[in-house]
């Protein structure tokens, strides 16, 4: 599998047919899928048959990713189809509109190959949440790829798919983009519209990118961005090229990076520290600064985003209530029997578990000490954040603290610290892959940048993606 | 026996006034087929995201600024969550701390005196749709729902405690009423449901500081039901603590057939509504020229409408009073004025014909004013008629009978039917002569001083000319000629 950005360039002077493309990742999907199981859907006759008007292109128009294949996470709203968010409760859902993520892909030319496994309503880091099927990390089929995008990170990393969209609102791209060894990017909050995107907690959800490499991110990117008066808290942005950045070859040499010192606080898998101290050393080599950076609150983290992740889950999720579409029991007698039955018989553990704990902190009696608290400590995290970018122009971690780990066990709560930490102060942030640990599993480094200052991550992540040392050629064998 | 003293507050919602819902881009036409104005957004699809409407912002501080309120620029929308089918996220958004208006007031006219109430709150919040149990007369043993009003906006309008009748909960409701409706923010019609009111009520020994038990009225539906729901809740409680009983705070449902409230639930019943600042919204942050632009557009309100009319067209306080009461009865009173010959003639007859024949021809057949059959322009011919002598103030009554039965043109039924006035003193003294001949009776009754008797000479002459003889005239010809 190729870049997409090369494919498009090729597909559009002809050089390749998107159906051959096409075809290609169906034959990829064919061998490689049934035993990873990152696809909950296939839509192998519309995308080949959508990939035949490309190449006839009549219209002359090159859309920016004109002919190119791409999956789609399953919780992403496309016309006419199934969106299930690998939940019981929306097992025979079609969607009646397009996400705006989706129309622009469409005006791009983006072919859509299928739709990718995930935790049910995105709740999870191991996609053992869905409903429908557990999807294995490519680099070694016992372990788990992540969540709660771990379909599309799968999918990517086997080189089903060039590139796939994902949804972020802890670390759900860049967790499985981490442990499956490829680019995964959460823009700044506001920076691509969230409408046709089934929320899991609408203050901290974003749309992303999952890649092989920056490039591609940085070009994905500029297709779904910019502003949408159908989510309110989406920036009015004017467009930009994502991808032009991108060859700043200088970039490194005024850079400074801050590396938090309570990064040193945790438990971390012996071989990420190794790694990640390889990466340090790397930038250094390129006369990057390097800065110790003091965030205190970065304590509070999984608490914080615990209650008010599970705050906004309660409400969000109070929509399926088997009333006008989605599951309805058959055993409900009355009214609240029916809501009770129809939800308790279609949700699954982890959702029942958020939005008990949701319905919790925002009781009458509890709102002061849990919500409120929360939402004052987070503050204190956006300040102690914005003041640690007064000393440094990026936030440097590794992606996670743990390495993958077989299905049904079980991570840490402060695994993927640094990365939530994006998500509770509305930060861009992306993971680069950076090396192979001893048992061949894949690693990754991440940059969080300041908010909108994503043109500038995608060029740092892209220089550091080139001293690096992965190879980002190289594909799992299954 | 213990004297008690009524406090009563109001919870007054109003739906706003704007083409589109609240928070997504459907229509809010009333008496839709159901479930038209839906989309994605009001029947909550995965994914959906609210759009504020900016012109329900604008209505609600236009109202704000129309009763002396703080018009808060910076505020939030909140969440609050309860389980209803026809709240389709299963909760409704809404505004906690701070509204956008806060701390406003009204004037009522209590027997003849002023009093100013004051007014807590106004905020924003969506309506739920409605769930149906029947069609036509058949009861369902199911519920169906109808989407058409979900997420429409409403603003939300809480009271001070400091109404202490019916008749003042009244009449704040009627000056309210008339105020929105003069901004046009509201069409207030507790009919169609567009303005719904729920009350609370508590009664407390005359004298006494602290305030009794608080009952909430729901299920009101006209503002007589208000007036009438609190007469017996008052009564109601009265007779509970004179008993020796005790009240404990609900919620009661006012049944207006039966004429009474009914517990609906207990405050222990009462539900958490886990309110949250709602994140798909941003926080409203207005810059002072938004609120500063709205003032501009505020329209002459009731009480400067009212003074203008004493001022400007020399009406009685009351003939004002009632010209302005509504609205489109103040327009629909300028407009014929200006239609008029002679404004400064016509200003007085017009207020009265307004007041008497057309207000009372329009609630027999309940037409509201803005669709009268009667137009501003031919009821202000109506009226030149008369003040050229065309037609007699008594004829003009069954022209105007026409004029509303049928939309027709004043002038064209005196036309058809012949009923210019006779005005010609040659033909009025031929009629007077032939009346004088035919009553001796009456002629030497006069002429023994009974000066009165003079009046069955008139209604002879008018009988004569079928109505049309210039009463004026005959009655100075008939003295001449009998004084002679």
């Amino acid at each position: 599998m190729i870049r997409a950005k090369e494919l498009r360039t090729k597909i559009c002077s002809g050089e390749v047919k998107s159906a051959d493309v096409v075809k290609e990742c169906f034959s990829c999907i064919k061998e490689t899928d049934p035993k990873v199981k990152a696809f909950l859907k296939l839509n192998e006759t519309s995308a080949l048959l959508q990939a035949q008007q490309v190449d006839k292109n009549e219209n002359k128009k090159y859309g920016l990713l004109e002919g190119v294949p791409i999956a789609i996470k399953d919780n992403i709203m496309i016309k006419d189809e199934s969106m299930t968010s690998a939940s019981k409760y929306l097992e025979h859902y079609i969607s009646p509109y397009d996400a705006t993520v989706i129309e622009k892909l469409k005006d791009a030319g983006a072919v859509f190959v299928g739709r990718t496994n995930m935790d049910e309503f995105a709740m999870g880091g191991s996609t053992e949440n869905s409903a429908y099927q557990k999807t294995a990390n490519p680099w070694n089929i016992h372990y788990i790829p992540g969540g709660s995008s771990g379909g599309s990170a799968a999918a990517v990393s086997a080189g089903m798919v060039p590139f796939a969209l994902g949804s972020d609102t802890g670390g759900s791209i860049r967790q499985p983009a981490g442990f499956c060894g490829i680019v995964g990017y959460k823009p700044s909050y506001g920076l691509i519209s969230r409408y046709g995107a089934c929320a899991l907690a609408s203050s901290f959800d974003q749309i992303g990118t999952l890649t092989k490499n920056v490039l591609d991110a940085a070009l994905l990117t500029s297709a779904i961005a910019g502003k949408d008066y159908r989510d309110p808290v989406c920036q009015p942005n004017d467009w930009i090229d994502y991808t032009s950045t991108l060859n700043d070859v200088n970039i490194l040499k005024t850079l400074k990076i801050g590396i938090p010192k309570q990064l040193f606080d945790y438990k971390t898998d012996l071989e990420i520290t190794k790694y990640f101290n390889e990466a340090v050393s790397k930038l250094k080599t390129e006369n990057v600064q390097i800065v110790e950076i003091d965030i205190p609150a970065y304590k509070y983290v999984p608490a914080l985003y615990k209650v008010i992740m599970c705050a906004e889950v309660s409400a969000n999720i109070a929509t399926f209530d088997g009333i006008r579409y989605g599951y309805r029991s058959p055993n409900g007698v009355s009214l609240n029997d029916q809501y009770s039955k129809s939800r308790s018989e279609s949700l699954g553990y982890e959702v029942k578990k958020r939005i008990l704990f949701g319905t919790y902190v925002l009781g009458a009696k509890n709102y002061h000490r849990c919500y409120h608290q929360a939402q004052k400590v987070r503050t204190l995290l956006i300040n102690q954040i914005t003041q640690a970018y007064k000393e440094c122009d990026f936030i440097f971690t590794p992606a996670t603290l743990q390495m993958p780990i077989k299905f049904r066990e079980t991570l840490s709560e402060e695994c993927d610290i640094f990365l939530t930490a994006a998500n509770l102060t509305g930060l861009c942030g992306i993971t680069v892959p950076c090396s192979f640990t001893a048992n061949g599993m894949p690693m990754g480094v991440h940059f969080m940048g300041s908010r909108f200052s994503d043109a500038k991550l995608f060029a740092v992540a892209n220089a550091f993606e080139k001293i690096s040392g992965f190879d980002i050629d190289k594909y799992p064998t299954i | 026996m213990t004297t008690y003293e009524t406090v009563i507050g109001l919870e007054v919602h109003m739906q706003i006034n704007t083409k589109s819902k609240v928070f997504c881009e459907c229509s809010t036409q009333f008496g839709a087929e159901p479930n038209i104005n839906t989309c994605v957004i009001c029947t909550s699809q995965p994914g959906a995201i609210p759009i504020l409407n900016k012109k329900a912002v604008e209505s609600i501080i236009k109202t704000g600024l129309a009763l002396d309120f703080t018009i808060n620029k910076k505020c939030t929308f909140a969440r609050k969550q309860y389980f209803y089918p026809d709240v389709p996220k299963n909760y409704q958004i809404t505004q906690s701390e701070p509204p956008l208006c806060s701390k406003g007031k009204l004037a009522i006219n209590i027997d003849g005196k002023n009093k100013v109430i004051n007014i807590t709150r106004i905020h924003l919040e969506e309506d739920a749709g409605k769930l149906v149990h029947e069609i036509g007369s058949r009861k369902l043993d199911y519920s169906l729902l109808d989407l058409n009003r979900a997420s429409v906006g409403l603003m939300e309008l809480v009271t001070e405690p400091e109404l202490s009748s019916p008749e003042e909960a009244f009449e704040f409701l009627t000056e309210l009423k008339s105020i929105v409706t003069y901004l046009g923010t509201s069409e207030c019609s507790m009919e169609e449901g567009k303005m719904r009111c729920d009350v609370n009520v508590s009664i407390r020994p005359l004298g006494q500081r602290e305030f009794g038990t608080r009952i909430e009225i729901k299920n009101i539906n006209s503002m007589t039901g208000v007036k009438e729901a609190i007469a017996y809740e008052v009564q109601r409680q009265k007779e509970v603590l004179g008993s020796g009983g005790k009240l404990a705070q609900e919620t009661r449902l006012w049944e207006a057939q039966e004429g009474i409230t009914k517990s609906m639930r207990s405050k222990e019943g009462a539900l958490d509504y886990r309110y949250f600042p709602e994140p798909d919204l941003v926080p409203l942050n207005l810059p002072d020229s938004f609120v500063e632009e709205l003032q501009k557009q505020l329209p002459e309100l009731p009480k400067a409408k009212k003074q203008r009319f004493v001022k400007e067209y020399f009406l009685s306080d009351y003939d004002a009073s009632y010209l302005t009461s509504n609205i489109h009865l103040a327009d629909f009173y300028e407009e014929t004025l200006n239609n008029s010959k002679d404004k400064k003639l016509s200003a007085k007859p017009l207020a009265n014909w307004i007041s008497t024949e057309l207000s009372a021809k329009l609630n027999a057949t309940k037409i509201d004013i803005s669709h009268s059959p009667v137009s501003s322009k031919s009821l202000a011919k109506l009226v030149d008629l008369i003040l050229n002598n065309t037609i007699s103030g008594k004829i003009a009554k069954t022209v105007f009978e026409d004029m509303y039965e049928k939309s027709a043109d004043p002038e064209l039924i005196v036309k058809e039917k012949g009923l210019v006035q006779i005005s010609d003193e040659s033909e009025i003294i031929k009629i007077c002569q032939e009346a004088i001949a035919e009553s001796p009776k009456a002629v030497a009754e006069f002429k023994a001083g009974k000066e009165r008797a003079v009046g069955a000479l008139v209604g002879l002459v008018m009988k004569k000319s079928k109505g049309k003889a210039n009463p004026q005239l005959v009655n100075k010809i008939l003295l001449e000629q009998l004084k002679a």
